[in-house]
């Protein structure tokens, strides 16, 4: 058994998330922002700058004109859109080359943090439910728990994967086994990150958002659940856990998900998933 | 050996017995292998969703993402490769499932059902199968043999 607190030691040693993109985060909620604001902030790290770019003029933020700069990408799609772009930006370089324990390599976490983004806002567009503030975000956060606890789930992946075999859940595995599980080390991240709330909420209920206390977003919850379970069914960023995980019935009734709707909602986005995840492919277009 | 990998929603052929195709992360997704020993050559789909009529226009763009499109296509590949009908070996892996009470999330169960159908109209039978279950499958196809590979959660059988 592992205690959180020694898990959060670990994490101190990871890179983290640049402060600019943390910056941006709380720039987005205040109403006072401007898109100079923005500029200042991101402007200095050369990196960020370069990769807010790069997704600004991808094909799925639709817009038709190139973008040179965060101010025009922020006057073109902005303030929210454009800190979550930043989110994407941010987090793409900081995945490990590899995340032992899941048996997943840094394009593969990749590949599942952008469809579940992605499938998260389809989902809601296609449900005609006004989107919940930061989906693209929290969608594309909601694993990065996964980060910090994999080199423990490592050390006690036979056991863990004994019990997935028996019938458990993988995260439920997880729990047993090392007395903490991804969702909880992510929530401890967002706080320790200064992440937005929703965005720790998201990490902390992804897997049981049945259990959300009020004072949660509970729709962007559910949307994130049912989005995660439908990038694995699809195969899109494969782990050690693979189908082992449970969907929550309630979500599904709350949303009103028929099994067509997903399907309709699969085929339509799987380009725009796979056009997203290459532009941070490992060794292809991070430049951090 | 040159591996030639099948991506989600694509195709692969060959005639080179050197060979091998290879589909990752077949989630619900289904993966039809065709090889045919008298000409010795194989080809590969990997697709994603049972019906085009989910979504029309991307049917059209990618037919290999739909069984109802794909499929067609894959054996039409192969016959333009010289192969003939009879002489084809069909396998079959994938469609696994979530823990989901409800089949909501069972597009791995629909995917096979319409596969079933279609090659029971065109009087196909299935040779080998590796299907359904909570797991994800890799699926590989030598050329030149026919071998056919399936591994998961660590373990390998030959299909």
């Amino acid at each position: 058994m592992i205690t959180i607190e020694s898990v959060l030691t670990c994490l101190e040693k990871l890179p983290a998330l640049p402060a600019a993109a943390i910056r941006v985060s709380e720039l987005a909620r205040d109403e006072r922002s401007s898109a100079v604001d923005f500029e200042r902030v991101i402007r200095p790290d050369a990196a960020l700058t370069a990769n807010v770019l790069r997704f600004a003029n991808s094909a799925y933020f639709g817009l038709r004109s190139k973008v040179e700069s965060v101010r025009q990408a922020v006057a073109l799609l902005g303030l929210k859109r454009t800190s979550e772009l930043a989110a994407a930006a941010a987090l793409g370089p900081i995945i490990p080359s590899r995340l032992p324990g899941y048996e997943i390599d840094a394009s593969g976490f990749w590949t599942h943090c952008m469809a579940v983004a992605v499938l998260s806002e389809r989902l809601a567009t296609e449900l005609r439910l006004e989107h919940p503030d930061l989906i693209f975000t929290a969608g594309l956060l909601h694993d990065i728990g996964k980060i910090a606890i994999a080199s423990f789930v490592s050390n006690c992946a036979q056991e863990i994967m004994s019990r997935v075999h028996g019938g458990l859940a993988f995260v439920s595995a997880e729990r047993a086994v090392l007395g903490v599980d991804h969702t909880e080390v992510g929530s401890a991240m967002a706080v320790a990150w200064k992440l937005p709330t929703a965005v720790g909420d998201v990490a902390r209920l992804h897997h049981a958002p049945g259990e959300a206390p009020a004072g949660t977003d509970r729709v962007l919850i559910d949307l994130v659940h049912a989005a995660d379970a439908l990038a694995h069914a699809l195969g899109l960023g494969r782990d050690a856990g693979e189908l082992a995980r449970a969907v929550d019935p309630g979500a599904e009734e709350r949303l009103g998900i028929r099994a067509r709707f997903l399907e309709r909602v699969a085929g339509k986005s799987v380009d725009e998933i796979r056009e997203l995840a290459q532009l941070f492919a490992p060794g292809r277009g991070g430049s951090r | 050996m040159t591996m030639l990998t099948v991506e989600i929603s694509d195709i692969k052929v060959s005639d080179n017995p050197d060979d091998c195709i290879v589909t990752f992360a077949l989630g619900s997704c289904i993966a039809v292998m065709v090889h045919d020993p008298v000409r010795v050559a194989g080809g590969m789909i990997h697709y994603m969703l049972p019906l085009s009529e989910t979504a029309p226009e991307k049917a059209r763009a990618r037919p290999a993402m739909f069984a109802d499109t794909g499929i067609p296509l894959l054996f039409q590949s192969m016959y333009q490769l010289g192969c003939k009908k009879q002489d084809l070996v069909v396998r079959v892996a994938g469609g696994g499932a979530l823990y989901d009470d409800k089949g909501l999330f069972s597009i791995g169960k629909r995917n096979y059902t319409i596969l079933r159908k279609m090659f029971w109209k065109s009087s196909i039978l299935i040779a080998t199968e590796d299907v359904g279950g909570a797991k994800s499958r890799t699926a590989r196809l030598f050329v030149g043999s026919g071998r056919c590979t399936v591994s998961s959660q660590g373990e390998e059988i030959d299909l």
